[in-house]
């Protein structure tokens, strides 16, 4: 479950950067293609964020994946 | 209905060539011409001041120039009010105006091009023929290849957002149903495909280009390639007839325009090679017309028949 979760959070991560890619120096959908998909992906968006700013913070990010409290 | 392409490198007399078959072939059939051209001049050739970029020549022959600008414009207002409606709090900070920055993202106006393309076709059943004069060979090439690209990703995108929405089913059929009171964000997820908005709008973006992808390689539509007899012209014609072999577009018919006595040879060696890369595609010689140079209007002159093999 926990796994699926993992799995499913880092699903729509890339999602998100595949879709905003062209911001982060990778090679880029057609852009209208961003801009059809960008109101509806705020939940995505929130993923990528958060992903980035946990990037750094290896053991949090393993004792969360493993469901330590 | 039958759509046809006019493209070529800059000043070979595409705009011209086109337009003399417009006006051929509107003594018969009826006949939209438009320019995809940011500079445009069909007005100029014809002689007439397009109101609202249409204008319509005679009871057959309607031209319309299209305003790459401000069919950018209006896409992205599209775009940008939808979404300022989802994220609506910001218009309580007046932020959403910062969504205009939009416009100035590469790559939109091939996507608006292409739209007023699919949209001509979809709206103008009432012609028998739509002649498309093009942007010189680069873009031409580029938006015409947009389909293809967009197909591609929008294929990989969709498999990955099936893969997302399988995961959220799966922890949806975990957790069951939700209880009362419950306000756990992660299973009010959209997990039905038929649900899933960007699913969705990712879906009927891929059927948009298909559908345009089938008509602009059916047997509707041709590309007529016009070139002049010198060597630059040779090689950008190969380029071309390249690039639209690659895309998989139904090139039909070699214009060789601007012919003289001076260059009869360079002509038919140009002619002789183009003819050799596409299979034997017939050619029609255009010779320079002096008369029109001096006045563009007197394309109704023109001896040679253009529209025989459209």
């Amino acid at each position: 479950m926990a796994l699926t979760c993992v799995e499913l959070r880092e699903l729509e991560n890339i999602f998100a950067l595949l879709i905003l890619s062209s911001f982060v120096g990778f090679s880029a959908p057609p852009t209208f293609l961003s801009v059809e998909l960008l109101p509806y992906m705020e939940r995505e968006l929130r993923i990528l964020n958060q992903r980035a700013e946990d990037a750094s913070d290896m053991l949090a990010e393993l004792v969360g994946t493993l469901g330590i409290d | 209905m039958k759509i046809v392409f006019y493209t070529g490198k800059g000043g070979v007399g595409k705009s011209t060539v086109a337009a003399a078959t417009a006006w051929q072939l509107s003594q018969s059939r009826r006949v939209l011409i438009l320019s995809l051209d940011p500079a445009h001049n069909l007005g100029d050739i014809f002689r007439v001041t397009l109101i609202d970029g249409e204008k319509r020549l005679s009871e057959n022959l309607v031209l319309r120039e299209v305003d790459l600008r401000k069919l950018s414009r209006a896409y992205l207002d599209r775009e940008i009010s939808v979404l300022s409606s989802t994220y609506k709090y910001l218009q309580v900070l007046n932020l959403d105006r910062y969504f205009s920055v939009l416009k100035y993202s590469p790559g939109i106006e091939e996507y608006a091009l292409l739209t007023s393309i699919e949209e001509t076709i979809r709206e103008s059943r009432g012609f028998d023929f739509i002649i498309f004069d093009t942007p010189p060979t680069g873009l031409t090439l580029r938006f015409l290849a947009l389909p293809q690209i967009t197909i591609t990703w929008i294929d990989r995108l969709v498999q990955i957002r099936r893969q997302i929405l399988e995961r959220r089913h799966t922890i949806q059929k975990i957790l069951g149903p939700p209880k009362d009171g419950e306000k756990n964000r992660e299973r009010i997820l959209d997990y039905d495909e038929n649900e899933d908005e960007v699913l969705r709008r990712l879906r009927s973006l891929g059927e948009n280009y298909q559908a345009l992808n089938r008509i602009l390689r059916g047997d509707m539509s041709s590309f007529v390639l016009v070139f002049n007899p010198d060597f630059l012209s040779l090689r950008e014609s190969q380029r071309l007839i390249d690039g639209l072999r690659d895309l998989r577009l139904p090139l039909r018919m070699l214009i060789d325009n601007k012919v003289t006595e001076d260059n009869r040879e360079m002509a038919d060696h140009v002619e002789t090679v183009l003819k050799d890369m596409t299979g034997g595609l017939p050619v029609q010689r255009i010779l320079l017309s002096r008369a029109l140079s001096a006045d563009a209007s007197r394309l109704r002159d023109i001896p040679e028949d253009l529209i025989y093999m459209l």
